[in-house]
């Protein structure tokens, strides 16, 4: 939480359950306390990036059961599969997945290295990254 | 929110067929806090503080790069000017420093380390002369010192005595690396109106008005921008310039991207986004290709500085956008032996030194990895250098010199360095005589166009 927003909030709060006859500088002082308090509780621990998509491409020689092969590998790892596009390229398959690994019980780590066996065993090659760098490249 | 196939496919276009890579990731770290009379407690201090703030450096990076999918050619460090680091001035007492930062680097796994430089555009203090007397010592006995000396400036004029060390301490290098190709002078670069924050080696330092530690990304891309350019086919040249633009903010945005996220893991504070056109010898990733590409038969064809112009100019306008701090060099680097067009153009009597004098009048630094004749005197080398630091003063930019006067080596003859520094045939250079001109040592004044206030 912002910290304006903290303090307005924090601020509100007080006003509520306090008389209005208190004195301005002991509720400053009041807010700045509980602020002071409370900021370090809500701050963002930054371990695992959270709320992050994963970019899927599989590029290689169109065969059946390529888009059924890696969703495969998805739903056993309950990765929630949130988009899907494919088109040829160039006499190539390309596949793109967008998917979201929040609930996946597996590293972005372990994650990867299936789909790469997996993309061996088919004759494709797969990338599997964080959505950051299409985000970056084309978003302003 | 979904990207578009478009979207997604460019992408790995870029980082998979067009050799778009951040190419340094650099480490910046104050070291003036570590000065002692005895240059081994120096060294044992240096030693101290790099392994403390950079250890975790190179392994934070691959995690990114892995997550991100990118590639990271390389994490470097740049180090404070070393002849400003308090101890006793001698030639010696800098080559301990040096050895105790090059133990130190190779154990954390960086491959360069630049900062074995002085600053002397205006005059040279007892420290600054004994750090470039020391420079050969150093470039032939260790592995990862780059050194740099900023010998002009355009507040100050450019110092003809300082290049005159200098031309000295390259002659020497070259003589005790000879066995390699004279490779230790590919480790120096001599400048104007240096940076402080130039992630690229061999200039890179840390400069002193920077903070203790900092992380700066270094971001290429010929490759990228060549091919966008041959998509664009027939269209004139404002429209050139825009699609160079608009890929150069794409490649800054990813340097950004990078340097964001290992600055924000590593608790440093994020500094440059460098955008420089950086070739390596690798086939596609050549700035000469580029500028063939935009229409030249071959780089050093009239319109050379002409297109050159545009294409960094362009490189800059793009970058401004994608980048929270736009630094360094930012443009476009043209050093021969690492571009297998330009070695080429060289080859076919297409490019010479001339040719690459001007074109260094537009482009970001200046005269970069030539090879000359080996026993070119050292007054010829003295004006060779003095006439690109001319440029930078006059016109208020950075230059540059990267010169391997090749030992033993003469005109036609190529010398290799291996690796990323690739390949350079030997160039002409007139045999004329400058000497009573350097000779008369001094400082050329500044430009009045440097009296600003």
């Amino acid at each position: 939480m912002k910290r304006d927003a903290l303090v307005t909030a924090v601020t509100e709060i007080i006003l509520k359950h306090v008389p209005e006859e208190r004195e301005d500088s002991s509720l400053e002082s009041m807010v700045a306390d509980l602020v002071r308090f409370i900021e370090p509780l809500t701050a963002d621990s930054s371990a695992e990036p959270t709320g992050r998509r994963l970019v899927i491409t599989a590029i290689g020689r169109d065969q059946v059961g390529i888009i059924h092969a890696f969703s495969g590998i998805l739903a056993e790892r309950n990765v929630d599969i949130l988009d899907v596009n494919q088109t040829i390229l160039r006499g190539n398959f390309a596949m793109m997945m967008i998917v979201d690994p929040a609930a996946s019980n597996v590293s972005f780590q372990e994650l990867k290295e299936a789909m790469k066996s997996r993309a061996e065993e088919l004759g494709v090659k797969v990338y599997v990254q964080y959505e950051d760098l299409m985000r970056a490249v084309s978003r302003i | 929110m979904s990207y578009t196939k478009k979207e997604i496919l460019e992408t790995i276009r870029m980082t998979e067929l067009e050799h778009f890579d951040v190419r340094t990731v650099t480490m910046g770290i104050n070291l003036l806090d570590c000065g002692h009379e005895d240059p081994v407690e120096v060294g044992r201090r240096v030693s101290e503080k790099l392994t403390r703030l950079a250890s975790k450096l190179p392994s934070t990076v691959e995690e990114i790069a892995e997550r991100i999918g990118i590639r990271v050619a390389n994490k470097r460090l740049a180090i404070t000017p070393v002849a400003l680091i308090s101890t006793r001035p001698t030639p010696d007492a800098y080559v301990t420093i040096a050895r105790a930062v090059d133990r130190a680097a190779e154990e954390m796994g960086f491959d360069f380390v630049g900062g074995y430089s002085a600053l002397v555009h205006a005059g040279m203090t007892k420290a600054d002369e004994a750090l470039i007397s020391s420079i050969p010592e150093t470039l032939s006995s260790t592995e990862r010192l780059c050194s740099s000396v900023n010998a002009g400036s355009s507040r100050t004029g450019l110092n003809m005595d300082a290049i005159l060390k200098v031309v000295h301490a390259i002659k020497e290098t070259a003589y005790r690396t000879r066995d390699r190709g004279s490779i230790g002078c590919a480790k120096f670069v001599v400048f104007a109106n240096a940076v402080e924050d130039n992630p690229f080696m061999a200039g890179a330092f840390h400069g002193t008005g920077l903070e203790e530690c900092v992380v700066h990304v270094g971001v290429s891309g010929p490759g990228v921008v060549c091919q966008a350019i041959k998509r664009a086919g027939t269209c004139d040249l404002r429209e050139l310039s825009s699609v160079v633009k608009s890929t150069s903010f794409k490649l800054m945005r990813v340097g950004e991207l990078v340097g964001r996220d290992v600055a924000e893991k590593l608790d440093v504070p994020f500094g440059v986004v460098d955008l420089s056109l950086a070739p390596t010898p690798e086939l596609g990733d050549s700035v000469g290709e580029v500028l063939e590409a935009m229409g030249l038969q071959r780089t050093g064809a009239c319109g050379t500085t002409a297109a050159l112009a545009l294409l960094t100019d362009a490189m800059k306008k793009g970058g401004v956008m994608g980048a929270s701090q736009v630094g360094g060099l930012s443009g476009a680097f043209i050093p021969v032996s690492e571009d297998a067009n330009m070695i080429t153009a060289v080859r076919e009597g297409a490019l010479s030194l001339e040719k690459m004098e001007a074109m260094t009048s537009v482009c970001s630094v200046g005269l970069d990895m030539v090879a000359v004749p080996g026993d070119t005197p050292e007054s010829t080398l003295a004006g060779f250098i003095a006439d690109e630091l001319a440029i930078g003063v006059i016109n208020h930019k950075t230059t540059a010199v990267r010169v391997i006067p090749a030992y033993g080596a003469g005109v036609g003859d190529t010398v290799s360095f291996g690796g990323l520094l690739g390949e350079a045939p030997v160039m002409e250079l007139k045999n004329l005589s400058c000497e009573k001109f350097v000779g008369r040592g001094g400082r050329i004044p500044p430009p009045i166009t440097s009296l600003k206030n």
